[in-house]
Parts: structure tokens; sequence; C-alpha cells
């Protein structure tokens, strides 16, 4: 996905931004070396946050590598977009953006074909239609893998993937995969079905703590 | 009443008289109030479009502008071709004026205001003491009171202040320091004392210039010439074996007004085409109005130029990235999105996450993240929220993660949990002995999503009421 084109990554429900910002950050580790251009629009990062740099350096990247550039509307971030992949000085550009239209993204996968720099655009989940992208990933996060250390603690993330449109592949189109991200080998792990059981259950509480109730 | 205009004045209304007075001396007489905020802006303006002159231009005080032409005179042919120049462009524009030029500033202010002739000029033969002798005691910037006493003693020229020293000066006055201040003025006018000139726009290190002898109206006119006037400008970079920094384009128009478009690049610059590409989008900004008779093209902060020779491949350069291409991308992102839009991220040395790092305007530097990356830490999330936002928290003991909270309106069931990381406040910073310590979880909700909680503080810490719950961040 970091090698080329421009692909999709849309939340699946309202919060989901986390874990569609972590799918992109641990899809960037395929990415030639270099500079990633991470664009934002301020209404999605006031709402939703921003990245930082240790946070990217949680999935294996090196924080000086990110310029990050803030954008007014949707227009200015695409406007950005189209400059970062046309320069040809960067290895890959995301993009926060609410909206995009066909047209637009149109654009954006030319000069990403000319330039040779892959575009990845991130959209909220209020945002649907047609685009000329690549490909769309539906991302939403799922019960995180067991942490050995801590039974009660959340593991490595995983997340639910549904390629939902795919221009170069599609019969592939509408699977699910079930992804964890390996912060050893800084790749992306497909799991087996199980992930659906129920978390660990907690070891049993002594007798002598009592839970709070509601009263009255 | 503020000012009047000429046929005002001739019916002997002026500043300082009463409106109704006014009105007794002319029934018709027509008045405006006075607005200083309008008048100062103009009056910058005006500054402004006076550095067509000369680079040294300011505003002195409601109702002059001031320059400095040393060295500059003799390209527009002596001070007298200048300031006649000056009077020239103004009355085209449909301002009056009165101008005077002098070896001081003090010197200058006496001339353009008292000064017998609409441009008065100190000559070259001719010192200052004779020039400002048959001058009222008014010409120095006087206070109003310094200046009735002084007629009071029958001293109403300038000459007359010239023999008498400071302290028989000083027995007159009712204090020592009027009479200083009195003689203060005098030795600035003289040029004993040195009255600096802070100019509007710091003086350019290059520039290069386009007169017109026909007036400019269109913008693809403008794109024209800024053509020229970028090689020149980077011929004479090239020279000096430097770029620029800081680029502004100033279009001097034919009514005594400019307007400016300043840019900032990333690295030292003097290439033609990323310069005009910068300035492409910001030339209509430029409203040429009644037409443009010169455009200025300035550049500030000079700096050596690494290498003019570009890395045959980014292989050879050892380095992934091609910094001149960054740079030249961030410049244009600048240019189109405005001042500030590029950043990076810097480590700060605090454990604090809201301040562990800040974003800086990116100037083709790379951070040191290095020593940042090898120290412990817990896991950081994904998404930093910019305010820690406040939640309803339930949960199992009072120093223990949350079960239920509520985020958003929305209530969510925590499944896993882990903590706490206390973080503590640092109190080097904060001298409020009321900032509580931090205790981060990290949780996960029953749908997988996880988030960055803490409890500000703890239950009977001494430090204020029940601790309070925060979500701050997403973690991916």
């Amino acid at each position: 996905m970091a090698q080329k084109g421009v692909h999709e990554i849309a939340e699946t429900r309202y919060g989901d931004a986390g874990a569609a910002a972590g799918f992109a950050l641990a899809s960037l580790n395929a990415a030639r070396p270099g500079i990633w251009l991470w664009i934002r629009e301020r209404a999605l990062t006031t709402d939703l946050g921003r990245v930082t740099g240790l946070g990217a350096a949680a999935f294996g990247l090196d924080p000086s590598r990110l310029v990050f550039v803030e954008a007014g509307s949707s227009l200015e971030a695409l406007l950005a977009t189209e400059e970062g992949v046309r320069s040809g000085a960067v290895s890959a550009v995301i993009t926060e953006t609410r909206e995009a239209s066909f047209t637009a993204t149109r654009r954006l996968l030319l000069a990403s074909e000319a330039g040779g720099t892959p575009a990845l655009l991130l959209f909220p989940h209020t945002r649907s239609g047609a685009t000329a992208a690549h490909a769309r990933w539906r991302i939403s996060p799922a019960p995180s893998a067991p942490n050995l250390f801590d039974a009660r603690a959340p593991g490595a993330p995983r997340w639910a993937a549904r390629l939902e449109r795919c221009r170069t592949a599609p019969g592939q189109a509408g699977r699910q995969f079930d992804l964890e991200f390996d912060d050893e080998t800084l790749c992306l792990r497909l799991v087996s079905g199980l992930v659906d059981r129920p978390a660990a259950a907690r070891p049993a509480r002594p007798a002598d703590i009592l839970p709070f109730r509601k009263t009255g | 009443m503020a000012a009047a205009n000429a046929s005002a004045t001739r019916l002997g209304i002026g500043p300082g008289l009463r409106f109704a007075d006014a009105r007794s001396r002319a029934p018709n007489v027509q008045a405006e109030p006075i607005d200083r905020g309008a008048d100062a802006a103009a009056l910058e303006a005006l500054g402004l479009w006076a550095t067509r002159w000369t680079p040294l231009s300011s505003v002195d005080g409601l109702d002059a502008v001031r320059l400095d032409i040393t060295g500059c005179a003799r390209f527009f042919g002596g001070e007298g071709a200048l300031l006649n120049d000056i009077g020239e462009r103004m009355a085209a524009g449909g301002l009056s004026c009165r101008l005077g030029a002098g070896p001081t500033p003090g010197a200058a202010w006496a001339l353009a205001r008292y000064g017998a002739n609409p441009v008065n000029v100190c000559r070259r033969d001719q010192s200052v003491e004779d020039a400002l002798k048959d001058l009222p005691a008014a010409g120095l910037r006087l206070t109003e009171n310094a200046e009735r006493l002084l007629r009071r003693f029958g001293l109403t020229r300038i000459g007359q202040l010239y023999g008498i020293d400071r302290t028989a000066l000083a027995r007159r006055f009712a204090s020592k320091d009027a009479a200083n201040a009195v003689r203060f003025r005098l030795d600035q006018a003289l040029g004993i004392y040195a009255e600096p000139l802070v100019p509007l726009r710091p003086p350019p290190d290059y520039a290069a210039r386009h007169s017109f002898v026909e007036p400019l109206i269109s913008s693809e006119g403008i794109t024209a010439a800024l053509e020229g006037l970028a090689e020149t400008l980077c011929q004479q970079l090239e020279q000096d074996g430097c770029g620029a920094r800081d680029f502004t384009l100033t279009a001097f128009r034919s009514n005594g007004s400019a307007s400016l478009v300043s840019l900032s690049t990333a690295r030292p610059v003097r290439d033609v085409g990323h310069i005009l590409r910068l300035f492409r989008d910001r030339i209509e900004n430029i409203d040429p109005g009644f037409g443009i008779d010169l455009l200025a093209l300035t550049a500030t902060r000079p700096d050596t130029l690494e290498t003019d020779a570009r890395a045959l491949s980014t292989d050879l350069a050892a380095s992934p990235v091609d910094q001149a291409a960054l740079a030249a991308l961030a410049d244009r992102l600048t240019a189109k999105l405005g001042e500030g839009a590029v950043r990076i991220s810097r480590p700060v040395a605090s454990h604090d996450p809201a301040r562990a790092e800040i974003l800086t305007a990116f100037e083709g530097q790379e951070e040191d993240w290095s020593k940042t990356l090898q120290a412990p830490r817990g896991d950081r999330p994904a998404r930093l929220l910019d305010q820690p936002e406040i939640v309803d928290v339930l949960a199992e003991v009072p120093d223990g993660p949350p079960v239920r909270f509520v985020w958003r309106r929305v209530p969510r069931r925590v499944k896993r949990a882990e903590g706490p990381e206390r973080i503590a406040p640092e109190w080097w910073r904060t001298f409020n002995s009321e900032t509580r310590a931090r205790d981060y979880y990290r949780i996960e909700d029953e749908d997988g999503r996880r988030y960055w909680v803490f409890r500000e503080g703890l239950y009977q810490d001494g430090r204020g009421g029940n601790p309070r719950w925060f979500v701050h961040a997403l973690f991916s």
C-alpha cells in the first residue's frame, strides 16, 4: 500500500480514528526510506487529536522523518497532498481530511503515478461516495492480542480491516483481514479467527475486597 | 480642531480653535470627526510607499514621515531634485505636503514646517546653524510651556538660542529639566546628539528595481516584470556566493500607496524558477489600483548556500532524503497555506505528554530524536488530544483503573487495563502546589477501542477535593 498509488483508509464508526491512524502508521514501515509528509485538516485534529512523534515511534518510525502540514480546509489539504505527491521529495504522503471528490482523487492518482509517490487518505466515518483510489480499507479496532506479561492488560493492537473496494484486485473486495501489529518485526500479521473469543477471564478477586455497588 | 485645509487656514481657522469659533468665522465650514487610527494607518502606508526613495523610512509623530536619504540623493540628482520628485509624485496622488531636508532630523523637521518654501533644503555649502537661525523657536519640537516661556523672554528665533549657555537658560526656567529639554532639542537639531531612525521595515540586503514609463495595471505585467527582477537579484546573490531566505515584492502605485507580498523559504535560495513559483500564487494579492509605476524585489536574511552542485543521486549523498527538494516543497506549501503550516516535531526533555514534543516551523533542519527514543518510556498513544477531556468514571477501587466511563456521551465498559504510569508534576516549572500527579492507564473497552486515561491526583492527597478523570489520547 505504501509503495504506490492512492489508497483510502476510513474509520468504521465514530472514534475509530485511533485504529485508522495506527493502521496507516503500521503500513508506512513498508514505504521506501525518506520523509513522510503528514497532512492534517485542522477541524479533524481538534476533534480527534493529532499524531505525535512519540506515537509514530511506537510503530518503529523515526519521528525526525515526519513532517507535518496543517491545512485549514479539505481543499487546502488536497492541494498540499498533490504538491507533495508531485514533488518526489517525500516517500509517502498521508492526508487526514474530511472530504475528497472523485475528481480530486483522480488528480491525486495521476500525480501519484507521475511522481511515483504513494498517497494515503484517512477519512472519518462520515465520508461516503466513490473515489478514484486504488483501494479502500475500512478499519475498526478489535480486542487486542493477549498480553503475555499481564492477562488483564491490553496487548498488541489488533484491527479488523475490510477491503471495501479494490481496483487492482476486484476479486478480493469485501474480504476482511484481522490484523495484528507486531512491534518486534514491525509488520502486520494475520490473526486466526479465534480473535473473537472474549478476553481472558479475570483472576478471582480476593474475598476481602468488595466491589462498589450502586445503592438507593 | 486638529487640522484645517488651505482655504480654511486663509480664513484664520486652524488647529487649536474651538469648532464654535470656527463656525462664527465661516458659517458654512465643514467638519469631519477625527479618526486617529485611520490617520496612523494612512501615514504608515505613505511611509511604506516612501521606501521607493530610501529603505530607511519611518512615521514621525501624527503628521509626518521621516526618511533617511543619506547616500540616496545622488541617484535622483541631489537632495533638491529628490525632494522635488517626492513633491511631484505626492501631488500626482492628490496629496499636498511640505518637505524639508537637512543634515539632522531636527533640522529637517524645522525646515519642513517653518521653511519659507514648500520645499526647503539645507544646501551643501550651508551649515545647520545658518539654515536654522531665522526659523521660529517652535521649530525645535518644544513643549507648549517651553515655547511660551521662550517667547516671553523675546527668544523667538532659533538663532537667538545659539549663544545662550545652559546655566543662563536654566536660571530662567522653573526647573533645570525644562531648560535641559530645550537645550537637548537644540543639540539634536544641530547634530550634537544623534537621533537614530527606526525603519518601518528592515532595510534589505539585496534589491532589484524596475520602474515603468507606462504604469502597469494587470497582474500579467507584474509576472513578466518579476522574472527580470528575480534574475537581477539572483545575479547579485551569486556574486556574493550566497542565497537569501526572505523575499519581498513591493509594488509602488502612482497614487501614493504601496502593496507588498513577502515570503520566506526553508533554506537560503537563489534559484530564479523557485522564487517565481513561490510568488506565482501570491501576485494576485497585489492590487494594481490606478497603476504601478515601480516594482522592487528585495531580499533579506542572506546566508551561504551550502553547495550549488546537486548530488547526482540520493544514493551518492548517503541519505534517502533530497534536502533541497524537500525544502523547495516546504516553501511551496508555506506559500500556499500560510506561514507556519509546515512543521516538524522537536523532542523536549519532559515526561509530561503534552510537553514531550513541540511542533516547530520546518526550516530544513532535522531534529535529533535518538536520545529521546533510547530513554525508557511507557507506551505512547497514536493520537494525542489537544486538551485532556474530563470523563465520568466508575472505578472498582479508589486507586485502581476505571471499570466504566462516559466519554463524549457514550458509556464504555472497560475490559482490560494496564497501569498506572505515574507522571509527577514538574515542580521546577510551576510554583503552584495544587498541581497533582497524574496516574495514566492504558485501557481497552469492549469494542476493542484503546484509550489513555488519567486520574489527576489521589484520594486524600491533601491537594484539593476528589481526583478527576480525563481521557488524554486514543491508542491505535
